[in-house]
């Protein structure tokens, strides 16, 4: 349980702050609307009802992060936002290809979408054509990926977002900040076990005491990749949603949890965890914890 | 010997150690025969490909390195692959001509790459994901194996240099200090 030196910035995306000193907001959660083949709809509608459901009751704001990978599912995923999510809810966009980014982008130009829109994400793949796409429709809020496939170290995450590691012309930070984007979270990139793995949760505190950026990450993502876990199906599941802790424990503010369907066991998770924090940084550092902060809503 | 092959580790499995065969496996349901000598899942067009890299030159009786299976959308780890044994790395450890999102290279020196190169064979079945099909070209490569390629190649790591030498040994990280109630600050500061 941390607080920084450094001056730390609170970003807002429709009502949903995301950042500021350990203990100030509540962690962010991005849950992932993926669909298999077809996009289920009826399924994802269950799904957003029940994070905006526990959501509410709990405190922790939970975002849901669709993942686009085909461009004929584009427009049926953006209709489905604007009619599932409540009017302002914030979403991000996950997606790989570059082409299929640049179309999202100009439909949800389109839709007037954009101020809504966490983009997921700017790394070191970027391409001109999506550089020239984000300037034309530029996101409210954009995810930017610290990988460094040379330097999995902290010191090499900070190395992309500083000056590129000379991947990029340009480090990441700056491109974003040309692109006129202030809102920026930084995700420290999990990576496998094998590949400095723990490098994305210590790199959040050293990252959060350099840029004061919102930082997270996806450390679900190692405990997919951990092959021996598969043995312990049970343990696996817990294990994957308890990764998460790590992520407001050593001072970061969002955490990409993987698929939605474990909203109901990662939102109470985090929530709890969110109060262990929150009592320590309010009574040593004088951090109070604003209205809408799980302690503040399950502790009377 | 064989106990010393595929020093990089990663998601494979191990079957005939003399196999000259190596299967990648992409966006696939398909179990290789036991008489191929790897096979495994490709997801990354960069760490991803690196450990094939390396651990296919580990074992110098693998000659043929069969990539099957749809292409990762997005990644193109396959399309990324057989770039990489076609053109090689530019200066920037960019595979060249490679598709992929991030189709870097930075933990294998060029010699490894060269090796990769002149020991494998690639059998391009991208997209190719019938059973019978691909287990008939593994068949026919193994027939025509060609002989063990010499020594192993041991990739090394290129690992980051270490610049600094902590002697606080409770510190988290060289940029900061976290005193014993949990306060940061940047380390000289």
């Amino acid at each position: 349980m941390f607080s920084f030196t450094k001056e730390q910035k609170i970003f807002d995306i429709s009502g949903i702050s995301i950042g500021g000193q350990p203990g100030m907001y509540p962690t962010v959660l991005f849950g992932g609307v993926f669909f298999k083949g077809e996009p289920d709809f009826d399924d994802a509608k269950r799904h957003i009802q029940t994070i905006l459901d526990i959501s509410k009751q709990t405190g922790t704001p939970t975002i849901p992060d669709f993942f686009i990978r085909k461009v004929e599912y584009i427009q049926p995923i953006i209709s489905f936002i604007e009619k599932v999510l409540p009017r302002k809810y914030p979403f991000s966009i996950d997606i790989i290809e570059p082409s299929i980014k640049v179309k999202t982008l100009e439909r949800l130009a389109e839709e007037k979408l954009l101020s809504r829109t966490i983009y997921n994400s700017i790394h070191i793949g970027i391409t001109k054509e999506e550089i020239e796409a984000l300037q034309n429709n530029t996101p409210e809020m954009v995810i930017v990926v610290a990988f460094n496939p040379k330097n999995k170290s902290p010191d090499g995450k900070i190395e992309v977002l500083e000056n590129g590691a000379h991947l990029t012309e340009s480090g990441l930070l700056e491109i974003a900040h040309k692109l006129g984007i202030e809102k920026i979270l930084v995700d420290t990139a999990a990576l496998a076990p094998g590949e400095n793995s723990g490098a994305a949760i210590a790199a959040i505190p050293v990252i959060k005491e350099e840029y004061g950026l919102p930082t997270g990450c996806a450390i679900h993502n190692v405990v997919e990749k951990s092959r021996w876990l598969n043995d312990f199906p049970l343990a696996k599941k817990t294990v994957d949603v308890a990764s998460n802790n790590a992520i407001p424990l050593f001072g970061g503010n969002f955490a990409i949890f993987g698929p939605i369907e474990n909203a109901e066991l990662v939102i109470p998770l985090i929530a709890w965890q969110d109060i262990l924090v929150s009592e320590y940084t309010e009574n040593y550092f004088g951090v109070t914890p604003v209205a809408s902060h799980p302690r503040r809503k399950l502790l009377k | 010997m064989a106990e010393d092959y595929y020093p990089w580790g990663g998601e494979f499995t191990a079957c005939s150690p003399n196999g000259c065969v190596a299967v990648v496996l992409l966006n696939i349901q398909y179990t290789p025969p036991e008489s191929v000598a790897i096979y495994g899942r490709l997801k990354t067009e960069n760490i991803g490909i690196e450990k094939i890299v390396a651990n296919t030159i580990s074992n110098p009786y693998i000659r043929f390195l069969v990539i099957c299976g749809d292409d990762i959308r997005g990644h193109r780890s396959g399309s990324s692959l057989l770039a990489l044994h076609k053109n090689g790395i530019d200066s920037n450890h960019r595979i060249i001509d490679a598709p992929g999102a991030i189709p870097y290279i930075e933990n294998l020196k060029e010699d490894a790459i060269k090796r990769f190169q002149d020991q494998l064979n690639i059998v391009d079945l991208l997209g190719e994901k019938e059973k019978e099909k691909i287990d008939k070209i593994i068949a026919d490569c193994t027939r025509k194996s060609s002989s063990s390629y010499g020594e192993p190649y041991i990739a090394i790591r290129i690992k980051p240099e270490t610049t600094v030498s902590l002697t606080d040994k409770r510190a988290l990280h060289s940029k900061i200090i976290i005193d014993y109630m949990g306060n940061v600050r940047k380390r000289g500061e």
